[in-house]
């Protein structure tokens, strides 16, 4: 089984597609070993922590370019693989199958985009059906989403979520008793681990954003936005030191807050091909000794060509 | 059975011609050479080409692909008196909207005017490319100026010739720049077909109104034939005709144009000789290497050491060099590095003492320049100067360059240092890239080879094991062990997991090459105690380490020293661990 792996994921390497066939026996293995995860997934140090990477498969291979390859470096993505890049595709299955071939070296948990309503508005669900001609991988991704764990816990002191707390929630308990398998619904704690934000996203409104204090309505539409009073108490109340999590864009690829009692990740440089934005990734050694990495979006040298047809006569 | 089965297959293909999905139409179009065979030449000719002949309302990719099969359709339609019908198609193809597909079906059309008979295409594919020439709509007019070279060589009736020359002049005078452009490109191959006393009147003639065409796009076009022309055309005529044209191009108030001058105009001095093209062209070459616009003097820079070696020593440092000295400050770095790439090259045609005159400042500017392709440029063709004076005058600068690239903000400017430094060893030699430094004794480039062991991008430790394998292998044993081994295995003790699976990497290449007694004395000992480290990844990395080293050990050593740590490693507690562990104990076995 490893070798016929390994060639699925040098084809992946090489952002090339997989059969359908290939795809479903993929997600059928990456089912057995997901289904065994906690709802808050154990990890040891060290790892190497990511935010968002939104199908833009080129700057994931710059990621490892930067970071290590797996499984040479351990690594945990905190979701949201798909939808917005070109390359949702190649991108979850690459993760998926490292994620396959070396279970203790990856660890993936879920995003909002992890989800069959949001891939069908932003990307992936279009994807699926111009590279395979019918939405069966589509189909098999989505389901696998189903499974994907929504935490994880470093060292019993660095919890990793992709978006952030939830009111309904004071305990890390609490999220071990969801019954994550499921599409993510429209509210309660499962939704708003995975659709909150920190209250940095109302920087127009007020002058200093990191003082607001309590729970806000997000602006998002689904879950909600919490102070440093919040995280501050979550954080006491757990016993953890740090809480890690992705969610929202930043520019300089990761921020602090809440006197460092949380931090953002965003691992997709330049998002959208368009935003300008640099990437980070959060390396934490055996010690949990934090170190940032920075890195930018791949040059247009070392990106695959996308079929283009020839500007025609006129534009000459 | 057989045979049925194929007729089933090939009816199923001819089907699937129709089907609505667009895959399967396409993979059909695809297999058009087997679905000939299996009709038969007289089939294919009465059924299949009309058939394909009336499609031409699919998909541009469907479109595209039947142009591109209707060539191999050739042989199958019963050889060259019946390759006209193919004609019929194409002749449709070439007319739609979409480029690609017009240009398929003008390359194919060529290829079966190729095939006719001289008959045979006198009766159909000159009267095709007339039909086209005459088209309505620009792009069958465009497609026709694709198809007249061939049309012309395959016919000799000088009625006929003549008339092709007619319709080819009214199609360079055509009222749509897309035509004239076309015409424009084609002229050159046209020429090439043609009796020269024609291309002397009539070609001259309108490869002179399209060189004074009011569209900049079309007397750009007009630039690759001088080129063209000036190899078809006797020495003198070129002269006389085009060089003047090329002048005039040179200074042209369309930058695209100059810039096409910029990038034709050593071919065409090649064609001319060294001696005309000194006396004609230089003036317009220098005039480019001063030109307003900076894609232009990038283009010009680009060839300054082979237009140098074209006109000499004399001219090149009288007229060449003074320009290459401003590009050399330049305001544009992309200017400067194009010339960076290039100037090297410039010193054997300069000589050695011209080139510690006049290029050696140059050089040593553009080693210091801002912009690190600059002196990545530089660093990449030091070769070509060593050969000529020697590198030890660049010295000075070029150890601090090489320095700065090394610490580079960006990861990829030091990648690109790495990769030079194992070239630049073998040729300079240790005691140059290895001196020591007189501030502090210690030598730098030593210091950096390591730094880089430690860098903070995994990809610059990678390259940097790999770099010190290959000056391991230049410089040899005892040089590893004395430079390289003791600092290497300090790094061992960095806490962080990741760096220490570099300094692993770094001793499983060194082993290949520093022979067995250093590998024993002290690669072995340190990944032995490795192996025992606390973190999985470095465990496996052992593993796989030993597996790689141990086609480099005595069979003694491997069965002793190696085997009992990999069956110790076999029974981790971690999978990867086992994994590798596993993979390795079957190497080595492999080995015995």
């Amino acid at each position: 089984m490893s070798s016929d792996l390994d060639v699925m994921i040098e084809t992946l390497r090489r952002c090339e597609v997989l059969k359908e066939s290939e795809v479903k026996w993929l997600c059928g293995k990456a089912m057995e070993v997901l289904v065994e995860e906690s709802n808050v997934q154990r990890i040891d140090s060290p790892v190497t922590i990511c935010g968002d990477i939104h199908g833009q498969f080129y700057d994931l291979v710059e990621l490892f370019k930067v970071g290590g390859d797996c499984p040479q470096t351990n690594y945990l993505f905190m979701g949201d693989f798909v939808d917005r890049g070109f390359y949702s595709v190649e991108t979850f299955l690459l993760l998926l199958a490292l994620k396959v071939r070396y279970p203790d070296r990856i660890y993936l948990i879920r995003g909002n985009h992890e989800s069959r309503q949001i891939t069908q508005v932003y990307g992936f669900y279009d994807e699926c059906l111009r590279k395979y001609g019918s939405v069966n991988v589509w189909r098999y991704c989505t389901d696998i989403f189903d499974y994907l764990s929504l935490s994880a816990l470093v060292d019993n002191r660095i919890l990793c979520v992709h978006g952030g707390l939830s009111p309904t929630i004071t305990s890390v308990d609490q999220i071990r008793t969801i019954d994550r398998k499921q599409e993510v619904p429209h509210d309660g704690a499962m939704c708003d681990l995975l659709w909150s934000g920190a209250f940095y996203t109302l920087v127009p409104i007020r002058p200093h954003p990191e003082d607001v204090t309590g729970w806000g309505l997000s602006p998002r539409g689904a879950g909600y936005l919490f102070g440093g009073d919040v995280c501050h108490q979550f954080n006491r109340t757990n016993g953890v030191d740090l809480i890690a999590r992705a969610h929202q864009l930043v520019m300089e690829g990761y921020k602090w807050m809440f006197d460092e009692e949380l931090v953002t990740v965003w691992s997709a440089p330049n998002y959208c091909y368009r935003c300008g934005n640099v990437a980070a990734i959060l390396e934490l050694d055996e010690h949990l000794e934090k170190n940032f990495k920075v890195f930018e979006a791949a040059p247009s040298e070392s990106r695959g060509v996308p079929a283009k047809k020839a500007a025609p006569d006129y534009f000459l | 059975m057989g045979d049925e089965n194929d007729l089933f297959s090939v009816a199923m293909l001819i089907d699937e011609l129709k089907n609505e999905n667009v895959q399967l139409r396409l993979n059909s179009i695809r297999r058009l050479a087997t679905i000939a065979t299996a009709l038969g030449p007289e089939r294919t000719r009465t059924e299949l080409v009309p058939f394909l002949t009336d499609s031409n309302d699919d998909e541009d990719e469907c479109l595209l692909a039947i142009a591109e099969e209707l060539a191999n359709l050739i042989p199958k339609v019963g050889g060259p008196e019946h390759a006209h019908v193919l004609l019929a198609p194409l002749e449709n193809l070439a007319t739609v909207e979409e480029t690609v597909v017009r240009d398929k079906a003008v390359a194919a059309a060529c290829a079966v005017g190729e095939a006719m008979t001289s008959e045979g295409a006198t009766t159909h594919y000159v009267p095709c490319v007339q039909r086209l020439a005459n088209g309505d709509w620009f792009t069958a007019r465009v497609s026709a100026c694709g198809m007249f070279a061939v049309a012309y060589r395959k016919v000799a009736d000088a009625g006929v010739r003549s008339d092709l020359r007619k319709t080819y002049a009214q199609l360079c005078a055509d009222e749509t720049p897309m035509t004239r452009r076309a015409a424009a490109q084609h002229l050159g191959a046209f020429a090439g077909e043609i009796e020269p006393e024609h291309v002397r009147g009539e070609i001259m003639t309108l490869f002179k109104q399209l060189t004074t065409d009011e569209q900049d796009s079309v007397r750009l076009l007009a630039v690759e034939d001088c080129a063209k022309l000036g190899k078809i055309l006797p020495r003198e005529e070129c002269v006389a005709d085009v060089v003047p044209v090329v002048k005039k191009f040179a200074a042209d108030k369309s930058w695209r144009v100059r810039y096409m001058v910029a990038q034709q105009l050593y071919e065409l001095c090649e064609s001319i000789g060294a001696d005309i093209a000194r006396e004609e062209l230089l003036p317009s070459y220098e005039q480019l290497l001063m030109d307003g616009e900076a894609e232009v003097r990038i283009a010009s820079a680009g060839g300054v050491s082979s237009f140098c070696a074209l006109v000499g020593a004399a001219a090149a440092g009288e007229k060449i060099i003074p320009r290459v000295k401003e590009l050399a400050s330049d305001g544009s770095q992309h200017v400067r590095a194009a010339l960076a790439s290039v100037i090297m090259g410039l010193a054997p045609t300069m000589g050695k003492d011209q080139t510690i005159e006049q290029l050696l400042p140059i050089f040593l500017t553009l080693l210091k320049d801002e912009f690190p392709e600059v002196r990545l440029n530089i660093i990449a063709k030091l070769d070509q100067v060593n050969h000529v004076i020697g590198v030890d005058l660049l010295s000075q600068e070029l150890l601090p360059a090489i320095k700065d690239l090394a610490e580079d903000i960006h990861w990829r400017v030091r990648l690109a240092i790495i990769e030079y430094i194992p070239l630049l060893a073998s040729q300079m030699g240790t005691s140059f890239l290895f001196q020591k430094s007189e501030a502090d004794g210690g030598d730098q480039l030593n210091a950096l080879c390591l730094q880089w062991l430690s860098d903070r991008v995994y990809s610059i430790r990678e390259a940097a094991a790999v770099n010190l394998q290959k000056l391991a292998e230049v410089f040899g044993a005892e040089w590893a062990k004395t430079h390289i081994m003791p600092k290497v295995m300090e790094l061992m003790a960095n806490p962080h997991y990741l760096y220490r699976m570099s300094v692993i990497k770094t001793m499983t290449l060194l082993a290949g090459c520093v022979g067995q007694e250093l590998c024993m004395t002290e690669i072995l000992p340190a990944l032995k105690a490795a192996a025992k480290d606390r973190v999985p990844n470095v465990r496996f990395s052992v593993a796989k380490a030993f597996g790689d080293i141990a086609s480099a050990l005595d069979r003694g050593v491997v069965e002793g020293e190696i085997k009992p740590i990999l069956n110790e490693l076999g029974g981790d507690a971690d999978a990867d661990v086992r994994f590798f562990a596993q993979q390795s104990i079957a190497t080595c076995e492999a080995k015995a």
